[in-house]
């Protein structure tokens, strides 16, 4: 079962997304952070978040590039967070796979499916600020639309988190 | 006229197309989109309204939810495309928003 959850920024789209994995139930829970530690902010916020998540026993995944190399030692909830970070990562990183990105996210997202319960992935919503883009920034916000357009059509439930509040636009939730 | 709405490259065209069972000729006779972009110095958008709405199906893209643009020709443009999309949407019979390829309909009795 696959969960996507997509809101702007501070829409509240963490929290909702980590209840639902915390709502699953008690089994084995993973957090497939995306996040590059480039300084000391970084490393810092990192470190916070991880000590945060602990606490409701997630166990940390970091995979930048690549999601098809993660492999998880048990059969559990997973919560990936965030994939407008991997989408960066995958299109500007040195080791990221390039003009192939939708299809190497498509093929990691299927081989995370099939090692886990439920999946939950966080995406960001950025496309109602403009119509109007150039260079890299068009070329990011037509892949990460691509990569949005593919998790929607895979997963099972959509959810657009508003204000805090989950707009669910397919399937049936278990919460709202 | 059915007005659809969308964020950028939400896939409102492939909507349209799958759902009128149009191909990119019947789409482009039978509707207008990026219309958000006409709005900006458009001296009277009832009027514009008017014109656009003799298409069976009007596009726009929702460009109103970034940060506010740091130029006034910027601000303005995006003010119009505001208005222009509110007064289609009272126009229309029907409003659909694409979301990710999802519709959802806003206004009307439309089932999907």
């Amino acid at each position: 079962m696959m969960t996507l959850v997509i809101g702007g920024a501070a829409s509240g789209k963490s929290e909702f997304a980590e209840r639902l994995v915390l709502d699953a139930g008690n089994r084995p829970r993973y957090y497939i952070a995306t996040m590059q530690p480039f300084d000391d902010e970084c490393r810092e916020r990192i470190r916070r978040h991880r000590e945060m998540r602990a606490k409701k026993q997630f166990k940390t995944v970091e995979c930048f590039v690549n999601l098809e190399q993660v492999t998880l030692p048990q059969k559990g909830v997973v919560l990936l967070e965030c994939m407008s970070n991997l989408v960066a990562n995958e299109l500007y990183s040195l080791d990221g796979a390039g003009d192939a990105a939708v299809e190497s996210i498509h093929q990691g997202i299927l081989h995370l499916t099939s090692q886990c319960e439920e999946l939950v992935i966080v995406s960001n919503e950025v496309f109602s600020g403009g119509s109007d883009y150039k260079g890299d920034t068009l070329r990011y916000l037509r892949i990460l639309a691509q990569v949005n357009w593919m998790l929607a059509k895979e997963a099972n439930i959509v959810y657009e988190v508003v204000c805090g509040v989950p707009v669910r636009h397919k399937g049936k939730g278990r919460t709202t | 006229m059915v007005f659809v709405t969308g964020p950028l490259y939400s896939g409102k065209k492939t909507f349209v197309k799958e759902w009128m069972h149009w191909d990119e000729e019947s789409l482009s006779r039978n509707a207008m989109w990026n219309v958000q972009d006409l709005a900006a110095g458009c001296e009277n958008l009832e009027q514009l309204v008017e014109k656009l709405s003799q298409k069976q199906v009007v596009i726009a893209t929702e460009v109103g939810g970034g940060i506010v643009p740091a130029t006034a020709e910027e601000r303005a443009a995006r003010e119009a495309a505001g208005r222009l999309a509110c007064l289609l949407a009272q126009k229309a019979d029907t409003v659909i928003r694409v979301f990710y390829g999802i519709p959802t309909v806003l206004k009307g009795e439309e089932i999907l």
